[in-house]
């Protein structure tokens, strides 16, 4: 068989056409739109099988009967979402073997084998997925329900291995092992060691947590709709309630986020300055400042929902007077992190600038004072959702004064460490800030473990001043998650076009030239249309897909008495 | 109903609309191919000028570095008083005249380091061919100075045979003999190579690299040949910020002979 394969690359190689042409739009904006929208339909694939899987142990275990449902409803997703996940994934091979035979005929040549891999896991997973949605109410008590759940774990592994294999092929793109050079015959390339390249594990654990965030912002953008949408009381606290663990796993996700980007920036550096630089303060120095406007959206959203969901909560308003100090913090926190260090400027702009070094972006714009604003804009995320938590107990255990306040001088002492050494950060060398960061992480990291740890210890057999009122929700917090899930699908957009852009006019960096019209990378501007235009499509075929699904099930939602519990139906 | 899902597709098409426009507002680069611009030796210094400003706003890819910020030092505006490239390039080393000056910067950017900055600073000459290097020089000259580069220089370094960066080495050494004369004397390479202008070795050289002395109870021959011949391939621990910054092409540049020489004597240093 891999003879018969590399007849047929071998064939396709040797064809003097090297690219195709696609109407209108051009080949690289149909690879580009197949790709993306591909791309976020797979994330959401993934993310959301693990929080179903999750939330089905916490309804087995913890005996919470709204979980289960919960894990089953996220799954109706999923299924819908699968076949669209196959289709565009479909229209994408078809796109590069057409559009791009001679680069599709190089990647096929390495990758042959973890290419069959990939599709018979992919055959895999549909079918467990089948089985896991299917079996749901077939497999709902005592052992089965067990067996039930492994299937669930299983369908996480594959999904995985899937991720892992196609990750490789796209990291070897951006960083093919250093002795791969134009004239290495691709087939005499080893597989493993095309794999195994220098960014593919950090990839691999960026996607696996955004894929999460991703797949929590969805959900909860589906939920903010049928709570909008919603006929009955009981129905609308089911999805206020949803949202809101949509919305937490996004967040909470989002937070250890940038640390894996570190380490994959880390790397790109590592296996090339100059790569590194043009990610960095070259022609995509513009793209962090937007990076960093979306993500600082993405936080105020976020704390607004949880500030708005206090009014739910009977107690919390004792804590809103806190409210603007926290907002004044993550606004100062996102304007610095907006500040670029290097900028693009051409000659005529430095001249009318007068000069290069400007002041503000010297001090603001360097990584010191950069890492300084995003833990502390973390830490304050994370005080909002202590005072939500805590919103609605009166603390019994005899040391709750004195636990609060270990609890707020674990903040201060976190907070003092990463302004500490965010200023020491100014008066050494490169090599030492580094090294900084790290205790700044580390400062932020034990706060939350320590501080959580104390708030549940604390919160052991609390007064409640009232059951939090789900379903008590204005509008306008709805609309803070649909924000929350247009971000988020755009930011992934915008992060696509960096990870593939830097490799500039390579297809393959510094091995495969990319010869086509289109070799150039386009300006943020023309990327910023492309990303819109693919968000549009998928969240498009999302509602589309999501209503499907409703129509299904619409009938079958019967209220379920005072526990909340049983879906009935289906 | 309808008012709802009219309200969530507004806010949806709304926000999408305000980062597009963001995005749109601004400035726009476009990471464009590199070219041939095929400047012949009759090219007028203003011909030059102007493709040496657009090398170095585009492909040359040095705004990277020397546009916004502190990371290098100012080449079109005044850096630190001493007036704009042009002005200053002429006072910089005793002895070299402006242009030679600005070849050796974009050529050898170690020999000369500026104070204050690190040597991170790419060899050009490797990255763009000749006539580029020779535009972008003539761009920088007319950043204060005057233009003394000619279509002359740019035929001088073209043909030179296939010796890359070491024929274009306008500095005259070529004769044939090849890198450091074709001598397979260790410590001419090294010196030839340039080594210790980042590396202490037996107690002589620069201190921003990892100290050589002893770099044969460290690593083993074939380990220093490959650190040689792809800095790329490990980094010294504790120098990771440093990565990329040991230059690539000395495999190129010397021959096998040379290679071994220089790898023997320095697995010798335990
Ligand atoms: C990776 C960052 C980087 C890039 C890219 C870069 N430079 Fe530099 N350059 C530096 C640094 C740092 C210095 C100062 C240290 C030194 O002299 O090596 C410097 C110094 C110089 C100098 C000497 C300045 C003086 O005051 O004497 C010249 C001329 C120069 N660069 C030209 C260029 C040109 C032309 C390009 C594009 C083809 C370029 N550089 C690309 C970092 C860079
Ligand atoms: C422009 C500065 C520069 C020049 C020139 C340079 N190096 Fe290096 N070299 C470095 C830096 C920086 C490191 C440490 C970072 C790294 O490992 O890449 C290094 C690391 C090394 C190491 C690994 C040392 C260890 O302890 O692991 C060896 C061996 C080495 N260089 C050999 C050479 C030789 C031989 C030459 C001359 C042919 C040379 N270098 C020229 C900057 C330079």
């Amino acid at each position: 068989m891999a003879d018969g394969l590399f007849f047929l690359t071998a064939a396709a190689a040797d064809s003097v056409r090297a690219y195709g042409e696609f109407p209108i739009i051009g080949a690289r904006a149909a690879v580009w739109i197949a790709a993306e929208v591909h791309l976020m339909f797979a994330a959401f694939v993934l993310g959301v099988p693990m929080f179903a899987v999750v939330a089905e142990a916490i309804g087995i275990f913890g005996k919470e009967a709204r979980y289960d449902r919960l894990a089953k409803e996220f799954t109706r997703l999923l299924l819908v979402a699968y076949s669209a996940t196959a289709i565009w994934g479909a229209i994408l091979v078809f796109f590069l073997a057409t559009l791009y035979p001679r680069f599709w005929a190089y990647l096929t040549a390495v990758f042959a084998a973890s290419m069959w891999v990939y599709a018979g896991l992919f055959f895999f997973e549909s079918f467990t997925l089948y089985l896991y949605y299917y079996g749901w109410d077939r497999w709902k008590y005592g052992r089965a329900k067990l067996v039930h759940w492994t299937l669930g774990i299983l369908l996480n592994v594959w999904g995985t291995i899937v991720m892992l294999i196609a990750n490789s092929w796209l990291t070897y793109m951006m960083t093919p092992p250093r002795d791969i050079t134009s004239t290495t015959d691709p087939s005499s390339i080893k597989l493993w060691h095309a794999i195994a390249n220098a960014t593919w594990m950090p990839i691999n654990v960026h996607r696996l947590i955004a894929n999460v965030v991703f797949g929590g912002a969805i959900v909860a953008a589906y939920a903010s709709y049928r709570f909008l949408a919603a006929q009955n009381d009981e129905e609308r606290a089911h999805y206020d309630w949803m949202g809101y663990v949509g919305n937490f796993i996004a967040i909470s996700a989002l937070i250890v986020l940038p640390f894996a980007g570190y380490w994959l920036g880390r790397e790109v550096y590592q296996y090339d300055q100059s790569m590194g630089i043009t990610m960095m303060g070259g022609f995509m120095s513009w793209l962090w400042v937007i990076q960093a406007f979306l993500i600082a959206v993405l936080f105020l959203a976020g704390n607004y929902y949880l500030w708005i969901g206090m009014g739910r909560i009977p107690g919390a308003e004792r804590f809103r007077p806190y409210i603007k100090y926290l907002l004044t913090v993550l606004v100062l926190g996102a304007i610095v992190w907006g500040t670029p260090h290097t900028m693009i400027a051409d000659s005529k702009e430095l001249a009318a600038m007068g000069g290069s070094h400007h002041p503000l972006l010297g001090a603001l714009g360097v990584m010191s004072a950069k890492n300084t604003a995003v833990n502390l804009m973390i830490l304050t995320t994370f005080l909002s959702f202590l005072m939500y938590r805590r919103g609605n107990k009166e603390l019994v255990v005899p040391w709750a004064e004195t636990g609060t306040r270990i609890q707020t001088a674990m903040f201060v002492i976190a907070a003092g460490i990463v302004l500490f050494y965010g200023i020491r950060g100014y008066f050494v060398e490169a090599i030492v800030r580094i090294g900084f960061s790290v205790y700044q992480v580390l400062a932020v990291l034990s706060c939350i473990l320590f501080v959580t740890v104390i708030d549940v210890l604390m919160a052991r057999g609390a007064k409640s001043v009232g059951e939090i009122q789900w379903g008590k929700m204005p509008p306008r917090s709805q609309y803070a998650l649909f924000i929350l899930a247009v971000t988020f699908t755009w930011l992934m957009g915008l992060m696509g076009f960096a990870r593939s852009g830097i490799r500039q006019y390579w297809h393959v960096w510094q091995v495969m030239e990319d010869t086509s019209k289109y070799a150039a990378t386009p300006a943020l501007g023309y990327a910023s249309q492309m990303i819109s235009l693919c968000v549009l499509i998928f969240l498009g075929l999302v509602a589309f897909v999501f209503w499907l699904g409703g129509l299904a099930e619409k009938s079958t939602f019967v209220s379920s008495g005072e526990g909340g519990g049983r879906h009935v139906g289906h | 109903m309808w008012a709802t899902n009219l309200k969530v597709v507004g806010i949806v098409l709304g926000t999408l609309f305000v980062y597009t426009v963001i995005c749109n507002k601004i400035p726009q680069m476009q990471s464009e191919v590199p070219q041939k611009l095929t400047l012949g030796p009759n090219a007028t210094p203003e011909q030059l000028v102007a493709a040496g400003e657009k090398v170095f706003n585009g492909i040359g890819g040095c705004v990277a570095c020397h546009g916004l910020g502190t990371r290098a030092p100012n080449l079109l505006t005044d850096e630190k008083g001493t007036g704009p490239i042009g002005q200053r390039c002429a006072k910089r080393e005793p002895g070299k005249s402006c242009k030679q000056y600005l070849y050796e910067s974009l050529d050898q950017p170690t020999a000369y380091v500026v104070a204050g900055y690190q040597p991170i600073m790419p060899q050009v000459t490797k990255l763009i061919p000749p006539d580029q290097v020779w535009a972008v020089i003539a761009f920088l000259e007319s950043q204060g100075g005057t233009v003394d580069v000619t279509g002359a220089d740019i035929q001088k370094a073209a043909p030179a045979g296939g010796g890359g960066a070491a024929a274009a080495g306008g500095g005259g050494g070529g004769g044939g003999g090849g890198f450091a004369h074709g001598s397979s004397d260790p410590k001419a390479i090294i010196k030839e190579a340039g080594c210790v202008n980042c590396h202490m070795l037996d107690g002589q050289g620069g201190a921003l690299a990892p100290d050589l002395t002893h770099v044969g109870s460290r690593r083993d021959a074939q380990s220093i040949r490959q650190k040689i011949v792809d800095p790329g391939s490990s980094i010294t621990k504790g120098f990771e910020n440093l990565a990329g910054v040991m230059p690539k092409n000395f495999a190129t540049m010397m021959s096998p002979a040379q290679l071994d020489a220089l790898v023997q004597y320095l697995a010798g240093h335990k």
